[in-house]
């Protein structure tokens, strides 16, 4: 029976010498990789979303190689409604190498628009979630998550038009001027054109008007919209009060009718 | 009268043996210990308090082997050596519960998932137990067998 014990000694010995010299590498392996993150690019594309990149250098100097690296983004809004979900996997990170990691989180404005309006004029703050995962070693898989907010610029914030201004522009037609102003908090620049619909308190259409604008991220815009209606006694009564039906188009999305009262 | 002192010079001289042995034993697991702690300080380091608990149990399973080591040639070796077994795997238990850990520092949570580990080791100190009670009954059969032929 001593031999039988003696090589079961022997064994375990091994297996455990195995596995503590393993676990300390391991360990000390944890301390020469080096995690860093670049610059973040904000773009927006032509399909109405903006895209967020973001470069993750991972310099493995360790021991042993990296696999499964995931990383997860969920942007939701105040009341925990998901945005967008982007992931980024890489299979393999080897051992003694530098890899760059691109990791792009799309938000469509789109889609932002979908939960409320209030994104479009209001500045707000967007709860962003991220999770990177990694099996270190083959053996330990880890798992990193964190909870940020991200603060949301509104491109149209502040929207506001004045009180039309009626004037007489012919014996049958009049001119009508709208001030319009709003401040661009958004991180990217905003080029595009507002259409506008006069409606008078009966519903009816007076007029229509289209502005172009180019407002840089950061800058205001201030200026007036003008609409030629026609000009009759009815009109003029009806004209004293009624509502505007805003409509934008920015190229990479489009929203309206926004309904403004006036008078 | 002779034949005592000798007998006598014999129980020193296996004493000392042994007392040489488990102080020799005993250093070099502390120094195993020594060197390896700094390289698992930064991955065992996230943890709260699981270094102090590694110190602890590295005194522990020291005392258990100087008992062990002591005792050498008595049942009582095997009694020391269940004991640290059992220890190891009382300890693992206790310290790793299911082997998942999480750390949350500010707003970030790390969850590092070391079942693998803790699965290989628990069977790697299972076995080390059950080859302590083999010893013991190894060691009980031997004497058996031993006074039973001296008593023929």
């Amino acid at each position: 029976m001593n031999v039988p014990i003696r090589m079961l000694g022997i064994a375990t010995s091994i297996f455990w010498i195995m596995l503590i010299a393993f676990v300390a590498l391991a360990a000390y392996s944890v301390k020469d990789l080096k995690f860093d993150f670049g610059e973040p690019q904000f773009a927006t594309n032509p399909d109405g979303q903006f895209v967020f990149s973001l470069p993750l250098y991972i310099d493995n100097r360790g021991y042993y190689s990296l696999k499964d690296f995931h990383l997860s983004t969920v942007f939701s809004d105040a009341e925990g409604a998901e945005i967008s979900r982007d992931n980024t996997f890489v299979p393999v990170i080897p051992y003694g190498e530098n890899t760059t990691i691109l990791h792009n989180v799309t938000l469509s404005l789109n889609s932002l628009l979908e939960n409320g309006e209030q994104y479009l004029f209001n500045d707000n703050n967007l709860n962003v979630s991220v999770t990177a995962g990694l099996n270190f070693a083959e053996l330990l898989p880890a798992q990193i998550s964190t909870n940020f907010t991200f603060p949301w610029g509104a491109p149209f914030y502040n929207f506001a038009l004045g009180e039309p201004l009626f004037g007489r522009s012919s014996s049958t037609q009049g001119a009508v001027t709208v001030p319009m102003s709003f401040e661009n908090h958004a991180v990217f620049d905003l080029v595009g054109n507002i259409r506008i619909e006069l409606y008078d308190s009966g519903d009816s259409l007076l007029g229509e008007s289209q502005t172009l604008f180019n407002v840089p991220q950061g800058s205001s815009y201030d200026g007036s919209v003008a609409f030629q209606v026609p000009l009759n006694t009815a009109s003029l009564s009806t004209a004293q009060s009624g509502h505007f039906n805003i409509y934008f188009d920015v190229g990479f999305f489009e929203y309206g009718p926004l309904v403004i009262p006036y008078g | 009268m002779a034949e005592q002192q000798k007998k006598n010079k014999n129980i020193v001289k296996d004493i000392s043996f042994r007392v040489v042995k488990a102080t020799v034993k005993a250093i070099l697991v502390y120094l195993i210990y020594f060197l390896l702690a700094p390289m698992l300080e930064p991955l065992f380091g996230l943890i709260p308090g699981f270094m102090e608990s590694i110190e602890v149990f590295v005194a522990v399973y020291i005392a258990l082997m100087i008992l062990s080591d002591l005792t050498a040639k008595t049942v009582f070796q095997y009694f020391f050596n269940t004991a640290q077994a059992l220890f190891f795997v009382g300890y693992l238990l206790l310290s790793m519960g299911n082997g998942v850990f999480n750390v949350s520092y500010e707003n970030f949570s790390l969850t590092v998932n070391l079942t693998l580990f803790y699965t290989v080791t628990v069977l790697l100190s299972l076995i080390g137990f059950a080859r302590t009670i083999l010893q013991a009954i190894n060691f009980m059969h031997e004497k058996a067998e031993a006074s039973s032929n001296l008593q023929l």
